[in-house]
């Protein structure tokens, strides 16, 4: 007879688990559904789990408080009652306890028999939930155990289920496993009675969850003080209405893995049916509990490194599967060959917690389908401390940062990089991981790497900010040259004084910066310099340019600091004053009425408006426009939604400047109005945009211009998934960096020699010097301008190269002068607002060149498919001659 | 919750003669040569099927003709003429006309309908087709003894829209039914107009559809709902800000998963400006919302049109997949204060065969299942159900109430009203040959607006009456007392007349 392969073994000695199939087909019940939002951390030192919450409670529109939980990995000894090494070598076994009579049964059953029990309590609470506002179901209770599998008992698993050629180790994992398996069968499962369940068993790492928001999780279970390296927390939307046990709640556990997930895949039973081959059959009946499933089963079953496996989850597909090199095609077809059908297909997220034994590593993975159907940021900050981040929005990732720092100062409030990954791309392959290796005895250090180990890092030799160092005295000389600079500030001069800054700002350390930051602050208590100090302080924080011994993010931090003390001192709407500019926020709200004397630029404090609803941020904006303000400076947002909507058409001559993390759907609908997005912007910008102007000192999200009609935009960065799908009209939009994928899917902006709309494509990034310079390939993607009728890009391609087969319908025609004559007003344009100059565009590799030979057309043809029937045209010929 | 239950004024019903000169009918009459011309059948006849004539008299409308059904009159023609020289046949035509869901009984009343303002005497099947599932098996349960005879003024055909209790304005509308989105584009302008302004005169809404606001909509602003679908053709702040109803569509239950297709030949230049796209070259709306792949990004979408009009109500347009209830359930909770379901019976010609009979979940089944479970949720009534899909008559629409809809939204029958004869040709070459769904300059002339806009409002006008005349056999006061009485419906193959106490109505 054949010997058995470690795999079969394994997969043969879950037998038993078939129970659990016949349960559910007896129940006849169906996997459940819903959306969510999720986030991620994980840092060189362990933090506390309140750090969790500001993501959290930021993205409560993401869930509708019927479930939410937290992981964390990477915990505290003390803290758990238990020394290092049984931290370390234990598994933390935790169990959710619904029925407390439960107790006895399940441990008679499914402890005491297999298990040496070092530790053991009930987590501590706080005394009544229903002193957490929200909070209407009682979370569990929860019992956590640190166990080691009895010799004899694994012994004996290991023959009985022929499991000899597994290391002990290897045994021991299995051993916990399928005890789970069976716990939840007997005692919870969607199927049956749900008395308990076991919420996580890995090691070094533990789970919670609840029925309400997760942050009330951290609450429940007193987690302030509770610190980990990692930390990664869900908000559930299930879209069943009433809810008493969070056992749908995520995250769901593997073995030594915990994942959250956004998103809802169209596959789940295909999934299901592969797992259902492979022996194990879901008892929680949610997409995430299947999916952290194939994880395990591809990590511990099959073996197959963290590459591998992020192949099988989220394959490499069309142009992008071409571009890999040969050795890898011949692995990833394998791979895709075996495993499409545990493939999840539609739209997820996942971020997952992992304690990697074999490596001796914590990590933190964020993997997004191949489609970027959901959003995501990535994020590193790296200084005494690091940090890495992923997340659902970026201004959950600020705000993480913002409660890290308040608590800390070795943290900033900006991270070095924020990023989006290309789903199942040949660049990074749609995934980051986050590892935390033990780099000195008892050091932690923070390394990033994408799917195929390219590193992600901070620029080297410059030092972040700390805000708690004291800052020296400055040298009369740097005063003086100061005082020289400010001097002569006016609006009219911001630009030459930049200019200049930007020479010297190199040399300058933190102290002399923030020294200039001060005056200018000061300076800016005149009213008349209010402005232009604001102007220089914008451009400051907009532009690129090198920052010396300084980190990039610092400076941003000190800027924005700077910024934000001129607006909190500009007088309020109810205050005497006879300045030109009054402030706003959500005490002094209904306060709001119309400009009087010579009032002009209303500054709106977002702090403590919501999202969205009756009390949202964009709502102030709106009716404050509708009593005839016209100038807006918003600060202090934290995601709040659809800046610009609302104000209705013909808004020309409204101008909005956006600071801070602004939120979804900004500028969707505007008809005329000019808005700055000062930094980064999100999700679903300028949807149905009419006219006006928008200008983003940054990336933009996902969907941006979906359905647009016109506008004039110009994007400093990157443009994720999906930017100006079914635009139509007159858009004409400058990018600067590249755009993930489906750029102008279904274009239909008619002839852009004819008034119609067309792109941009620069295809540049910054250096860590502030320079532009080239992408390796202008667009990476395999879908451009797909079915696309009208309009055109203009690509800066001048190595040639995109290739048609990018192109699904449309064609690269040569660019002429006269399509230089069109874009040259808006490369301008863009040259005004960014600094990225004509002639740098136009210099590839030190050598100027002409237009067309940098420039490229790609424009529509006339597909057969979309155009009229052919016998509608005879009748037409026919009817002329008649 | 407070409805207004005092009808405001309706029009009234204005018999409108068909456009046609020979409108088609179940009957045949034709006057042989043997006809002397006494004019006998001129003066019998009480239906006006004969007009006189200076060699024999004319039959000018034998679609009004009562039919063989006749013989029992003593002003049976066919009988009385002295001469024998009239024949009376069923129409030929009339076999081959319309379809098993459509059937030409169902096309033939509403014609009726919306010519006369009657009820059809002909012996017309007015309240089911011959689909021999669905609505078509589905029977009312009467109960035996007869209530109270109320005048029909004192009977309700009212519904509120927005049941949510929120900051939102109340909406009411008379009728427990709104029309539902034909784009500018699919249909005419003629076409487009005429509904909206039979849905202003009925006190209800008509919607959109995708693919802009024409301007001349605009003096019906408050009885538009505007549609949002994953198109975005023709979406405007402005055109958001303008009604008190935003319709966001995901799907139709007539093709659900294949989004939208405009093919070339309808895009006209005057179509092509509306949606500011290119003339001549197919539009496609998305099957998805590129912005929407999940709940919350659905909530986001919403709380997006309610920040731009804080007025409006929202309505969230769906298909019936099998797990239509969790959608329901997903889209009251994201802030929608009406939910659509769109059953699979619906669509014009311009929805593919395969996707219309083969894809979504049927209306009887989805609307029991949604409203048992938005009641086990304790929200069945926050928010308003409406349903559509193949709502062809008043029966129908009294069915999916009584299943558990609070109103329906239709389409397909307003065209019927305009003399859609169902030759499923809406999509071909420049569409529609009777001046419908067309978008061709000349084919559009083939309508007229007030002759248009009186057809539809004379068939709901009759519709209403028959609605009402139901309520009243029931016992009810109010149509909002028959959303979800499970217990006065019946399958056909499922019941017997002699195990029920009730009388069914056959």
């Amino acid at each position: 007879m054949k010997k058995k392969s470690s795999v079969e073994a394994i997969i043969d000695s879950r037998y038993h688990f078939r129970e659990a199939d016949k349960l559910a087909k007896q129940a006849g019940i169906e996997a459940q559904e819903g959306g969510c939002g999720v986030t991620g951390f994980a840092c060189s030192i362990p933090v506390s789990g309140r750090h969790i919450f500001e993501p959290s409670v930021q993205m409560h529109n993401r869930g509708n408080g019927k479930g939410g939980g937290l992981a964390a990995v990477g915990l505290t000894p003390a803290q758990l009652g238990v020394d290092k090494n049984t931290l370390d070598n234990d598994f933390l076994l935790q169990v959710a306890i619904l029925d407390e009579t439960v107790v006895p049964e399940m441990e008679a059953r499914f402890i005491r028999p297999h298990f040496r029990v070092a530790h053991e309590a009930f987590l501590d609470t706080i005394d009544d939930y229903r002193d957490i506002p929200g909070l209407d179901v009682k979370p569990p209770a929860v019992k956590r155990y640190f166990v080691r599998v009895k010799p004899e008992v694994l012994a004996s698993f290991q023959k009985e289920r022929g499991l000899e050629m597994l290391t002990y180790e290897k045994t021991e994992e299995e051993f916990i496993f399928q005890n789970t398996y069976q716990l939840n069968l007997a005692l919870y499962s969607a199927l049956g009675e749900k008395r308990a369940f076991v919420l996580s068993h890995g090691k070094n790492m533990m789970i919670l969850k609840i029925v309400g928001y997760a942050e009330k999780v951290a609450q429940y279970y007193k987690l302030e003080n509770f610190n980990s390296h990692i930390w990664i927390a869900h908000q559930r939307y299930p879209t069943k209405g009433r809810v008493w046990h969070p056992g749908g709640a995520h995250p769901f556990i593997g073995m030594n893995e915990a994942l959250v997930h956004n998103g809802d895949f169209a596959n789940y039973y295909s999934v299901s049916d592969y797992l259902r081959q492979r022996n194990i059959y879901p008892l929680f009946l949610t997409d995430t509990e299947v999916s952290v499933h194939v994880f395990d089963l591809l990590n511990r079953v099959y073996g197959y490194p963290l590459e591998y496996i992020i192949e099988a989850l989220a394959p490499t597909g069309e142009m992008d599967f071409d571009h890999l090199p040969e050795d890898k095609q011949r692995i990833y077809r394998q791979i895709q060959t075996a495993h499409i059908h545990g493939s999840p297909d539609g739209p997820w997220f996942f971020i997952i917690a992992r304690n990697d034994l074999q490596k001796k590593q914590f990590q933190l993975i964020g993997i997004t389908d191949t489609a970027m159907l959901r959003p995501q940021v990535f994020a590193l900050q790296k200084g005494e401390i690091e940090i890495g981040l992923v997340c659902s929005e970026k201004q959950a990732i600020d705000a993480t940062l913002e409660s890290l720092a308040k608590e800390d100062p070795r943290f900033g409030t900006v991270a070095d990089h924020y990023w989006n990954a290309r789903g199942g791309s040949y660049t990074d392959g749609g995934a980051f991981i986050f590892n935390l290796k033990e780099s000195a005895a008892g050091k932690l250090s923070l390394t990033c790497a994408d799917k195929f180990g390219k590193p992600v890092d901070v620029p080297a030799g410059q030092t972040p900010h700390n805000s708690s160092a004291k800052l020296q005295t400055v040298g009369a000389s740097h005063k003086e040259h100061i005082k020289d600079i400010l001097k002569n500030l006016t609006e009219n001069n911001i630009e030459q004084i930049f200019a200049g800054l930007k020479e010297g700002l190199a040399s300058w350390d933190y102290s002399e910066f923030s020294y200039f930051l001060d005056q200018l602050v000061t300076v800016a208590e005149k009213d008349e310099l209010k402005m232009p100090a604001v102007s220089l302080l914008s451009l400051l924080l907009d532009r690129r340019y090198p920052t010396g011994n300084m980190r990039r993010r610092s400076v941003l931090q000190l800027i924005s600091e700077a910024l934000d003390s001129i607006f909190r001192k500009i007088p309020g709407i109810d205050e005497n004053s006879k300045s030109v500019f009054r402030r706003i926020d959500f005490n002094t709200r209904p306060s709001l009425r119309g400009p009087k004397g010579p009032e002009q630029v209303l500054v709106t404090d977002a702090g403590k408006f919501q999202p969205e609803g009756e009390d949202a941020f964009s709502r102030i904006v709106a009716d404050a426009y509708a009593l005839g303000w016209k100038q807006f400076i918003c600060f202090g947002q934290r995601g709040q939604r659809f800046l610009g909507c609302g104000l209705g058409a013909d808004t020309k001559g409204v101008r909005i400047d956006s600071f801070g993390s602004s939120g979804d759907y900004l500028a969707s609908g505007i008809d005329g109005l000019e808005l700055h997005v000062h930094g980064n912007a999100q999700d679903q910008l300028g949807q149905i945009m009419k006219a006006g102007k928008l200008v983003v000192h940054g990336d933009v999200g996902q969907t941006f211009m979906y359905g647009a009609k016109g506008g004039e935009v110009y994007v400093l960065g990157n443009a994720a998934g999906r930017p100006l799908i079914n635009a139509v009209g007159k858009p004409r939009v400058v990018i600067n960096g590249t755009a993930l994928d489906y750029l102008a899917e279904s274009f239909m902006a008619g002839d852009p020699f004819n008034g119609g709309g067309f792109i941009v494509l620069n295809g540049l990034r910054f250096d860590n010097n502030g320079k532009a310079v080239p992408l390796d390939i202008p667009y990476p993607g395999s879908n451009l301008f797909s079915l696309a009728s009208g309009g055109a890009i203009f690509v800066r391609d001048p190595h040639q190269s995109i290739v048609p087969e990018q192109l699904n319908g449309g064609q690269i025609f040569p660019f002429n002068q006269r399509a230089w004559k069109l874009i040259l007003p808006y490369l301008k344009e863009n040259e005004r607002l960014f600094g990225i100059t004509i002639d740098e565009l136009l210099t590839v590799n030190g050598k100027k060149l002409t237009p067309d030979q940098v420039y490229r057309t790609i424009g529509a043809v006339k597909l057969s498919v979309l155009s009229g029937s052919a016998a509608l045209a005879m009748n037409e010929e026919w009817e002329e001659e008649d | 919750m407070a409805i207004n239950t005092e009808t405001q004024k309706l029009p009234e019903i204005k018999p409108l003669k068909s456009r046609f000169r020979n409108a088609l009918s179940k009957y045949r009459v034709t006057i042989t040569k043997s006809c002397n011309n006494c004019g006998l059948c001129v003066t019998l006849c009480p239906y006006g099927v004969y007009k006189a004539g200076s060699k024999k008299p004319r039959v000018i409308a034998e679609h009004l003709c009562l039919g063989f059904p006749c013989k029992e009159k003593e002003f049976y023609c066919v009988n009385r003429c002295p001469e024998k020289a009239i024949q009376l046949t069923l129409n030929p035509a009339f076999e081959i006309l319309g379809d098993k869901r459509w059937s030409a009984d169902l096309l033939a009343s509403a014609w009726h309908m919306a010519e006369t303002g009657e009820i059809p005497y002909q012996g017309l099947n007015y309240k089911t087709g011959n689909s021999g599932g669905g609505f078509d098996k589905l029977r009312f349960i009467f109960p035996k003894e007869k209530g109270p005879d109320l005048p029909d003024e004192e009977v309700s055909t009212a519904i509120e829209l927005n049941r949510s209790g929120d900051s939102r304005p109340s909406v009411t509308i008379q009728v427990p039914f709104y029309f539902g989105g034909m784009s500018f584009g699919s249909v005419s302008i003629v076409t487009m107009l005429s509904r909206v302004k039979a849905a202003a005169a009925l006190q209800t809404f008509c919607c959109t559809g995708e693919g802009g606001y024409p301007e001349e909509l605009i003096p019906y602003d408050d009885h538009i709902i505007t549609q949002i679908a994953t198109g975005l053709f023709g979406v405007r702040e402005e055109t958001i800000k303008r009604v008190r109803i935003v319709e966001f569509k995901y799907a139709q239950g007539a093709k659900p998963g294949l989004g939208g297709h405009l093919l070339g030949d309808k895009v006209t230049a005057r179509v092509a400006s509306m949606r500011e796209a290119v003339a001549g070259t197919a539009l496609f709306s998305p099957f998805p919302f590129h912005s929407v792949y999940s709940v919350e990004d659905h909530k986001k979408h919403v709380d997006w049109i309610k920040e731009t009009n804080y007025r409006a109500l929202v309505s969230v347009k769906v298909s019936t997949p099998s797990d239509v209830d969790m959608v329901a359930v997903g889209s009251y909770y994201a802030g929608a204060h009406i939910v659509q379901l769109d059953g699979s019976y619906g669509g014009t010609g311009a929805a593919p065969d395969i996707a219309k009979k083969n894809i979504a979940m049927p209306l009887e089944y989805a609307v029991p299942k949604v409203h048992k479970f938005l009641s086990e949720e304790g929200i069945r009534d926050k928010v308003t159900i409406i349903a559509s899909g193949g709502i062809r008559s008043a029966y129908d629409m009294a069915k999916a109430i009584a299943l558990g809809a609070d109103g329906v939204c239709l389409g397909t029958a307003d065209l019927v009203a305009l003399e859609c004869i169902r030759c499923h040709h809406c999509e071909s070459g420049r569409g529609c040959a009777r001046g419908i769904a067309t978008t061709d300059e000349e084919l559009t002339k083939l309508m007229e607006l007030e002759w248009a806009t009186q057809r539809i409002i004379n068939m709901y006008l009759v519709w209403r009456r028959q609605l009402i005349a139901i309520l009243k056999r029931l016992g009810m006061k109010s149509v909002t007392e028959l959303v979800g009485r499970f217990d006065v419906i019946g399958h056909l193959d499922y019941i017997k007349q002699e195990d029920l106490e009730g009388e069914l109505e056959l």
